[in-house]
């Protein structure tokens, strides 16, 4: 916390500060939780639009996904970072941002339906390197809590360069699905003065202690120890039950018609939550720190009112329900048998006057207008000149694919298979999965039983990568999150990148007319060197397709197909003849002219075909007839058609020339029993292709 | 009337919804029996065990739960004839039972599925099992053609089959080797088993052939939008492979 905020703390509670509350202000004007140097910029992002059900504001964004028998139903999403935990410890720090997420979600009253995960690490060559275990240990505790839980890991990248050797990036995407009419919000409801605060999940302990100053400070490699305890203990088995008990708490919310907030801990803890919850609904708050189910004694009252012990909730319940909610969490779900100490116990109540109170033992240990301290100052408006040919993120690290380097292209860490990573994800846990991690561009789930409705999930570096690839199953894009994973705010060159990066997101969003209606902002990734990541926004894109029995994927599906590129050979000149091409494509799909589909990537047109190729299992080649498959960075699709005369009559009506181009055409085995990628008089065996793509990882992930 | 399912749920379950979906699609009355339900047990006429993780896998996927108070009742309904099936965490719990392949005494195992190999990871991988022997060995397979391939998902950490030569051959001269991995075609070969699995085992089945455990998921390819390789123009929530196997158990009850 810096001097002039200690002030302005002393000013305005007119006496210095209790040790409980200077804690409590440390995590609640943090940047983790107030946002204070981004907060201004987001503000430029869009967040409204007619497919908004929830903006930004809450745990969690939701989208309107469709109806189904007459009811309404919403995609709630939400996004997070977890970085720095996950490189002190990487596989807690990794699970728990997973759980972290996950209850994010789930607090707005929705079932759990899908997770993605984007991932960022250093140079991983050296098998001894701690780069090399952060990449193997992130991707267990992502997999060990997704797993445990059962929320099926649709979506995700992965990428490696040497920026990231000292501050990977672990964010965590996770969808819900809700009806419209059985949202729950993150405040306390209308009314609800002298309601119960009810504390759900595991005991407090000391883990997770300053864990929101920690996620806003840059990483000291003397401080190892200090700060892997301020990453907290994941335990996904608790989870599981706690995600359970809550659906059923729902339902019975539901027949007994009661409004009522609920809100997980994050950062802040007890305070955090609880101050924000009653704060949003225009109460105060007073909490028995005495009532906390603890897991061990004598725990000073500043850690159990800010630490954050994992796998909590908090909800506001009127006094006449509390004691059902509390025997289905206890009893019916038996949470002190799953976890020692674990359980539902009222904490305090929402009070009228807009304080909030915590008392421990005999004494009041703090005393607060609430909005005071729920309302960080900002740190200003600062104008920063726009960064100047700064390189966005690290998937454009991967090597472009120049011809004869189509096996080095495709066996580049960040262009190789996927699949060693991923494969360890439970991808179709809910037997809801449309298309698994791998199987598409964009992960696909069909989660209304009975319905023909899906929602696709796909994720990029920048709004129109993640869109492209929604677009490439054949979803129409309906809304976006992102993260921004940035350098310390208070360097300039930071800080502009910070303001550039904001800037073409909002501008992509506007064009392509989607709003934000969540995200998360990752600041201080630098390491005691001062070097900064490479700055990385990462945007995750919702799509919704009416029937998920035209999702298309990128295999290659039949013989003779002829293959189109849509999209530009520059990179956003104007996004405007983008929102056409997608229509077009997406129209196209509709009609079943499009047999596969594949966003083109950094790697380029050829790699994109030798993937499409792989996807078939081999069974199709490509022959390239036009130069344009050689060279340049392409930005748009490459398409599989079912049939020339019938796509090129729609393209003409739909598309400029300029935007679409027929370039080769799908081919099977020759006398020989290979099948090629061919283009410009040079052909590379795709069995050759294919073992040189799947290498890699393989290696690292054995 | 249909017959009563009960899919069981263990602290750290996490497949109950999809299982009792596709029991409800072919026409059975399930519903998810609770641990603190357990009671209620002997009230169904049989048993699914679902997927999940319950009790974290400590010790060994199943071995907790082996002995968790609802296994009494499931124990207790095997020896009476009633049905049992148990799918992935679920089979892993009715070997550490001893209910299969039910060549040693109740909660003695005699064989068990352990750790992957070689990986010794959790694997997430779309395969084929196929029915071996008699289908009327088992009663819950006794619907299905000869040989027949069911699609279905490999998730887990904790699917090969692991037992001393002496039991393992008791397996196989026993007829207790219900399902092996296959490939779509129905080749079975060491290529087509995800996890290293001793006689490329899938499923199990016990002496009296009332008590199935296969690892992978049939319920998780139960209608055609996600099977993998789905085929244009058929019904999307039509039911795909993996429910004739959900069929030949309702069968099996009817």
């Amino acid at each position: 916390m810096r001097p002039d905020e200690l002030r302005r703390i002393a000013e305005g509670l007119g006496r210095e500060p209790t040790v409980v509350e200077l804690y409590a202000f440390d995590a609640q004007w943090s940047e983790h939780c107030s946002y204070k140097s981004s907060r201004h910029l987001l503000k430029q992002l869009p967040t409204t639009g007619p497919n908004v059900v929830l903006g930004p504001g809450e745990d969690a964004g939701i989208l309107h996904l469709g109806e189904h028998n007459g009811e309404r139903y919403g995609v709630v999403i939400a996004h997070e970072s977890h970085n720095h935990p996950s490189q002190v410890v990487p596989f807690e720090g990794a699970a728990t941002g997973v759980g972290g997420i996950v209850r994010d979600v789930l607090c707005m009253g929705a079932e759990v339906i899908a997770l993605a995960d984007c991932l960022r690490f250093g140079n991983v060559d050296d098998p001894n390197s701690h780069q090399r275990y952060v990449a193997q240990q992130v991707v267990d505790g992502i997999a060990a809590y997704g797993n445990a839980i059962g929320v099926p890991n649709i979506a995700g990248d992965v990428y490696f360069d040497e920026g990231f050797n000292d501050n990977c990036l672990v964010n965590v995407i996770a969808l819900g699905l809700v009806k419209e009419s059985e949202i729950i919000h993150s405040r306390a409801a209308e009314g609800s003065a002298g309601w119960d605060i009810v504390l759900v999940g595991k005991a407090t302990d000391a883990s997770g202690f300053g864990g929101a100053s920690f996620s806003s400070l840059t990483l000291e490699e003397d401080n190892q120890e200090a700060n892997k305890s301020a990453v907290q203990v994941p335990d996904p088995f608790l989870k599981n039950v706690i995600m359970r008990a809550s659906y059923r708490v729902f339902e019975y919310l539901r027949e007994k018609k009661i409004t009522a907030g609920f809100k997980d801990l994050g950062a802040g803890g007890i305070m955090g939550c609880t101050a924000e919850l009653c704060g949003a609904g225009g109460y105060g708050a007073i909490i028995d720190l005495d009532d906390v189910n603890v897991a061990v004694e004598n725990l000073p009252p500043e850690v159990i009112a800010v630490g954050e012990t994992q796998e909590r909730l908090c909800w506001v319940l009127p006094g006449d329900v509390t004691a059902d909610v509390l025997r289905i969490y206890n009893e019916e779900f038996s949470l002190p048998e799953i976890a020692r100490g674990a359980r539902a116990t009222v904490i305090g109540a929402v009070q009228a006057e807009k304080r909030y109170v915590m008392r421990h033992g005999s004494e009041i240990v703090m005393d607060v207008p609430i909005d005071f301290l729920t309302g960080a100052p900002s740190t200003g408006v600062r104008i920063a000149n726009a960064a100047q040919d700064d390189k966005v993120g690290a998937a454009q690290d991967g090597k472009v694919g120049e011809d004869a380097l189509l096996t080095q292209t495709l066996s580049d860490i960040n262009n190789c298979s996927r699949e060693p990573l991923y494969k360890e994800y439970d991808s179709v846990v809910r037997g809801m999965t449309v298309t698994p991690r791998g199987y598409a561009d964009a992960g696909v789930i069909a989660p209304i039983p009975g319905a023909p409705l899906g929602v696709a999930l796909g994720v990029g570096e920048s709004v129109i990568e993640a869109v492209r690839k929604v677009v490439a199953v054949g979803a129409r894009p309906i809304g976006l999150t992102d993260c921004l994973n940035f350098g310390n705010p208070n360097n300039e060159e930071h800080f502009a990148q910070l303001v550039s990066a904001v800037a073409m997101l909002s501008e992509e969003a506007k064009t392509l007319g989607l709003p934000f209606v969540s995200g998360n902002v990752s600041l201080y990734n630098e390491s005691a060197s001062r070097t900064a990541i490479p700055f990385s926004p990462i945007i995750g894109c919702v799509g919704v397709i009416d029937n998920v029995g035209k999702v298309v994927t990128p295999a290659l599906k039949h013989p003779n197909s002829p293959l189109y590129l849509i999209g530009a050979h520059e990179a956003g000149s104007s996004l405007r003849p983008e929102n056409k091409r997608i229509a077009a494509i997406l129209e196209a799909i509709g009609g079943r002219l499009i047999l596969s589909i594949r966003a083109i990537g950094s790697d380029g047109i050829l790699a994109a075909a030798a993937q499409m190729a792989f996807a078939s299992g081999n069974d199709f080649g490509v022959e390239f007839n036009d130069e344009m498959a050689r060279g340049a960075r392409y930005h748009g699709w490459l398409i599989e058609a079912s049939e020339a005369a019938a796509f090129e009559a729609f393209a003409s009506r739909k598309l400029s020339g300029d935007d679409w181009h027929r370039i080769g055409l799908t081919t099977v085995a020759d006398i020989d029993g290979e099948v090629d990628i061919a283009s410009g008089g040079q052909s590379w065996d795709l069995d050759e292709l294919c073992t040189a793509w799947r290498k890699p990882l393989a290696e690292i992930y054995a | 009337m249909s017959a009563k399912v009960a899919v069981l749920v263990f602290p750290g379950t996490n497949s109950e919804a999809e299982t009792v979906r596709i029991c409800r699609d072919v026409g059975l009355d399930a519903e998810i029996v609770h641990w603190s339900k357990a009671a209620s047990l002997p009230t169904y006429d049989a048993y699914i065990l679902p997927g999940g993780f319950a009790y974290e896998d400590r010790i060994r996927a199943g071995a907790i739960s082996a002995h968790d108070p609802m296994m009494d009742y499931v124990i207790d309904a095997a020896e009476k004839g009633k049905l049992v099936m148990g799918i992935c965490n679920g089979a892993q719990i009715l070997l550490e039972a001893g209910l299969v392949p039910g060549t040693g005494a109740v909660r003695k195992p005699t064989a068990a599925f352990t750790r992957n190999a070689p990986s010794g990871k959790f694997i997430c991988k779309h395969v084929h099992i196929k029915l071996t022997g008699d289908p009327s060995r088992c009663a819950i397979t006794a619907a299905l053609p000869s040989e027949a391939v069911i699609p279905a998902w490999a998730a887990h950490g904790e699917g090969r089959l692991a037992a001393s030569m002496e039991h393992l051959e008791q397996i196989s001269s026993g007829g207790h080797l219900a399902f092996v991995y296959s490939h779509s075609d129905g080749t079975v070969n060491a290529a087509a088993a995800p996890n290293g699995s001793a006689l490329g085992c899938a499923g199990l089945t016990n002496k009296k052939g009332n008590v199935l455990a296969i690892m992978p998921h049939p319920e998780r390819d139960a209608w055609n939008f996600n099977h993998p390789e789905r085929v244009d123009g058929k019904d999307i929530l039509a039911p795909s492979g993996g429910a004739a196997f959900f069929r030949a158990f309702a069968k099996a009850l009817s």
